[in-house]
């Protein structure tokens, strides 16, 4: 790591002609070996810390990103519209639940939200966080700010601090305080804490802003669940996450179907995990066919809990012919 | 003159000294009064207002002890035990102390004595005086009986057998008085002459440690007061370590030379010492208010007191000192964003064991430590003890709103059975797929809670959300009803 700074810029400059020869963007190029200024060079007590990508495991997203998500950045999530929320949360959180899964010591992943956006879109349940994405309630915090001053001050203070694994900043709209400084600022501070922000942007449109990469994240139809016997039908298997990246240095724009295996907690791509587009659920199907689901685990390595009789969905008994129910126990779009 | 409403007659509550020389006494009625003088200026009584006002004249006269009580409505305890050399002797506090209210704008009534009851008595008959010690006797003797704080019930029957003044009643037989009048009147006797013990009880809690500083000149502008407190704080650590302690809770008094006195409090989730750390607590409190601080005219006493402690581990950093205590920056980063935006800014998620999903959470502010009783204890690990299976954990949403939506379900399939469709915020949400039903009862104890069917829902879209019934379908009663808890990512 001893290039000066001189040295450091010759390089570059001639990886940018290289790449103009090439016809290519010089952040595609391979980095040298030793040399990954690009994505900043810490150096805290003395060592350089090399901070690098955050690969999702998907090999298509992941090429396109040119390796992964930077590590040591302001990411952008972009949802369309607020019900779109648990998406694009879950795919952020999915991203810091990667980041502890390879982390030696798991570090507190910090949440801040606006109180609106709490209450539009609902509270973090950190149940769900821990048997979807692996991050122990141990790991989570929250803060939650009255306004998006307050909340931007929160984030800002947060993402200087190496104590924590991620911040995520979750807001809606298009607030004045959020321009290109602030997201500057809180760029600014990732990079030399060496940890990510995610700023979660529900229902917002796309501004300029400081962050390196925007990702529009929107929901895709689940698959069906695995079982012993293949798929089942009229399950809800693992959810398909549509991801188009509308803004990178490095990549080009394209539009990716992940799935996020929440068991090996990694991401796949939806081509190669083989899903066959499933038809719409049948509803007459499951009164004639009624079977317990038992998911199988992907992992096999739990045939205890697959044994036991978890929450097999009991089998609703047909009601004998000519038993008819009364009028009034009819639902209402049956009642002649 | 001030009136209030007694018995259903407007009285006069209080009066000024022009109301008194025009013959007009307390307790007579204001209709009275208005007839002998029809340009009188009645106002109403505000007892509410009236305790206001005591409690920040109570809050003042903490630069002088902090030992203030309040009594009753019209009057202040002040238990300036080893506090007079402070200020050059009981003479010289004493005239200070009315100087400064003088100049606020109070007429008040002092006295000074070794025990409460003959300090009371002192200030409401005589008026600035000092009562040494032993000397109780001879003040209280010529007083009325009213000196001696009693029931207006004994005090009547005392003066209907003749006994007048508190001369006369301390002449008299002890037995018969208390077989006649009760103890109160013997208690509050002993009171006032010091034979008895008299509790003063504070209006504040005491501070284990404080600093102040007075000041010649009063400081205006936040710049100042910052440095004064890292300069407080920093006589302070001297004294924490002299404890082996840290502090938990750190209040800052500003008095304002006109009497308001502003107190800010901030509290830290682990013992602190360190001066820089507590001026930076207080920065960001005094950030937080900086739209409604008023300095007005100045500060001349600010103190800084710890006002709960705790014990502070020390720990030592290597020779480099390269390594970074992450776990502190974290703590004084919660610690900032609470002084600033209040109690529940930073939260921690605690698993509650519950079948209920919005109590198998229980979010706490960030400093509190989780109540012990919450999870069991676990078991002790045997050695014949087989590894246990991994325990099942249902799917649950990662968002959960804190109060259910309802949703309009126009049609669901059989009664029991999950909707086609639903109505949500006023949006139509078409079902693709539907998982369930998952049946979540509430605990045993909780009988009078209906039981909720969850679905896990996939709209055309793609989006899932967590739906359920609460009850059941039932021909005599009205339709069960339909809930959003959560969705999916």
């Amino acid at each position: 790591m001893a290039i000066n700074a001189v040295a450091r810029d010759t390089v570059f400059a001639l990886r940018r002609q290289i790449a103009k020869i090439e016809g290519t963007l010089s952040e595609r190029l391979e980095a040298p070996a030793g040399l990954d200024a690009d994505r900043m060079l810490v150096r805290r007590s003395g060592v350089a810390e090399s901070h690098g990508l955050l690969a999702t495991g998907a090999d298509h997203f992941d090429a396109a990103l040119n390796g992964g998500l930077p590590r040591a950045a302001l990411t952008e999530f972009h949802g369309a519209e607020t019900r779109d929320a648990g998406i694009v949360a879950g795919f952020a959180l999915a991203l810091a639940g990667l980041l502890l899964k390879t982390a030696e010591t798991p570090a507190p992943v910090l949440w801040v939200g606006t109180a609106e956006i709490f209450r539009e879109a609902g509270f973090p349940y950190a149940r769900g966080l821990e048997t979807g994405f692996g991050i122990a309630p141990e790991n989570l915090l929250y803060a939650e700010a009255p306004k998006v001053t307050d909340a931007l001050w929160i984030a800002e203070e947060a993402a200087g601090l190496t104590a924590l694994s991620a911040v995520v900043l979750e807001l809606r709209g298009n607030p004045d305080r959020l321009d290109l400084t602030a997201t500057r600022r809180l760029h600014r501070r990732a990079q030399a804490a060496g940890r990510p922000v995610f700023l979660l942007r529900q229902a917002a449109l796309a501004e300029p802003t400081a962050a390196p990469v925007r990702l529009v994240v929107a929901p895709a139809p689940a698959t069906l669940r695995n079982t012993m016997a293949g798929p089942l039908e009229g399950t809800i298997g693992r959810q398909g996450i549509a991801v188009a990246i509308s803004k990178s240095r490095a990549a080009q724009p394209g539009q990716f179907t992940l799935e996020w295996n929440p068991d090996e907690r990694t991401f796949l791509d939806r081509k190669h995990a083989g899903a066959t587009h499933q038809q719409p659920w049948d509803i007459q199907k499951r009164a004639e066919d009624p079977v317990a689901v038992v998911p199988l685990p992907s992992s096999g390595t739990d045939p205890a809990a697959a044994a036991r009789p978890v929450l097999a969905f009991p089998p609703r008994q047909p009601p004998p012919i000519g038993d008819q129910p009364s009028r009034p126990q009819r639902p209402a779009h049956r009642r002649a | 003159m001030i009136s209030h409403r007694d018995r259903n007659a407007q009285r006069i509550a209080a009066l000024d000294e022009r109301a008194e020389a025009l013959r007009l006494k307390p307790g007579m009625g204001i209709a009275d009064a208005r007839a002998m003088h029809p340009t009188l200026d009645i106002v109403e009584a505000d007892p509410q207002a009236d305790l206001r006002l005591l409690e920040s004249l109570a809050d003042w006269c903490d630069r002088y002890t902090p030992l203030v009580a309040l009594d009753n409505t019209d009057g202040l305890f002040l238990d300036i035990t080893g506090c007079t050399h402070l200020f050059g002797g009981e003479h010289a506090m004493l005239d200070e102390i009315l100087a400064r209210f003088f100049h606020q704008g109070f007429d008040v009534r002092t006295g000074i004595a070794s025990t409460a009851g003959a300090a009371w008595a002192a200030a409401r008959f005589r008026g600035r005086c000092i009562v040494k010690l032993g000397e109780e006797e001879a003040l209280l003797a010529p007083l009325p009986l009213a000196a001696l704080r009693l029931e207006p019930t004994i005090r009547g029957s005392l003066e209907s057998v003749g006994l007048r003044t508190v001369g006369a009643v301390l002449a008299a037989p002890r037995a018969p008085l208390v077989r006649r009048f009760g103890a109160a009147l013997l208690l509050r006797i002993d009171q006032a002459l010091g034979r008895q013990n008299e509790a003063v009880s504070p209006r504040l809690p005491i501070a284990p440690l404080s600093v102040e500083r007075h000041l010649a000149e009063p400081i205006i502008l936040i710049d100042d007061i910052e440095r004064l407190v890292f300069l407080l704080a920093a006589a302070l650590k001297t004294d924490l370590e002299r404890r082996d302690e840290g502090a938990r809770t750190v209040a800052l008094l500003l008095f304002r030379v006109d009497g308001v006195v502003s107190r800010l409090v901030v509290g830290t989730s682990r013992s602190m010492r360190e001066p820089r750390l507590i001026l930076k607590l207080f920065q960001e409190k005094l950030t937080a208010i900086a739209e409604d601080f008023d300095a007005g005219y100045g500060f001349d006493l600010v103190r800084l007191a710890i006002l709960a402690t705790a014990p502070f581990d020390m720990h030592q950093a290597d020779l480099t000192d390269a390594v970074e205590d992450s776990e502190e920056n974290l703590a004084l980063f919660a610690d900032r964003i609470r002084a600033r935006l209040g109690e529940g800014a930073v939260l921690k998620p605690i698993a509650v064991e519950s079948h209920l999903p919005e109590r198998a959470v229980a979010v706490i502010p960030y400093w509190q430590d989780a109540p012990q009783r919450i999870s069991p204890p676990k078991k002790p690990a045997g050695p014949k003890e087989l590894p246990s299976a991994v325990p099942f954990q249902p799917e649950r949403p990662i968002r959960l709103f804190q109060a259910p939506e309802p949703v309009e379900v126009p049609a669901s399939e059989i009664p029991d059975g999950p909707p086609r469709q639903f109505r949500w915020r006023r949006a139509l949400h078409r079902i693709a797929k539907v998982e369930g039903p998952e049946r979540v009862a509430a605990e045993w104890w909780r009988k009078e809670e209906p039981t909720r069917d969850y679905f896990r829902i996939e709209d055309t879209d793609g989006r899932r959300y967590w739906l359920y019934r609460q009850g059941f379908y039932d021909a005599s009663k009205p339709p069960p009803r339909w809930f959003m808890h959560g969705v999916f990512g």
